[in-house]
């Protein structure tokens, strides 16, 4: 039981960690919007979007999850992403250009790899560590 | 690409997502986790421009929380 507990205040305090780091980043898009727009945003304000983004992570997350499984999958790629967007159109075109930009500029530093073969060997092992890593987080 | 603006981190991403999955096995790939950073910052772009417009209707200098309220509705109903 006192394990059940800890491992509970464990996860809650990895949860401020993220909560933090999101409220960070969020703080910054709006420091960018407020200089494009010459408008202000109270402090609060900033923490309700951080917070609201926190949370949807987590629908966005369930979704995925369940797009994969549906696709019979366990990774999560780009399709599954891109059926996230499907409410509204705007959104959803933007999305898929992202992703085509993401595609286009990952063959690249592919083809740059190649070119190299006494860098690229480092930039490849990093990259399938930093794959790695993704895979493991969680 | 993404050098210019702020925006999230892939790692950061990555944990955010992976904290709510129900199967441990499921996993995220590279691309998808690009992806999701900038739907993210989208999300919450979208939120902080929607709330500068309703600012600006109501003739503010400030986004407060109210103005963010009326927006929220729609915002949630578009993502």
């Amino acid at each position: 039981m006192e394990d059940a507990s800890a491992e509970e205040q464990q996860r809650l305090t990895y949860q401020q960690k993220l909560k933090a780091a999101v409220h960070y980043t969020v703080g910054c898009l709006c420091k960018e919007v407020a200089a494009d727009r010459e408008m202000q945003f109270s402090k609060q304000t900033v923490a309700a979007i951080s917070e609201v983004t926190f949370r949807q992570c987590e629908n966005f997350a369930k979704d995925l999850e369940l797009f994969a499984r549906h696709a019979k999958r366990s990774t999560i790629n780009t399709d599954d992403v891109k059926l996230l967007a499907r409410r509204s159109n705007s959104l959803l075109k933007y999305i898929t250009e992202k992703n085509e930009e993401i595609a286009q500029v990952n063959l690249e530093q592919k083809a740059k790899k190649k070119k190299k073969p006494e860098s690229g060997n480092q930039e490849a092992a990093e990259s399938v560590a930093e794959a790695e890593a993704v895979e493991s987080v969680g | 690409m993404e050098g210019q603006g702020a925006g999230f981190r892939k790692e950061l991403v990555s944990k955010l997502l992976c904290l709510h999955f129900r199967d441990k096995k499921t996993r995220v790939s590279t691309d998808a986790v690009q992806l999701m950073a900038e739907m993210l910052r989208i999300f919450v772009v979208e939120a902080a421009v929607r709330g500068v417009r309703q600012a600006q209707a109501e003739d503010l200098p400030c986004v407060d929380v109210d103005q963010l309220e009326k927006v929220l509705p729609q915002l949630l109903l578009d993502f």
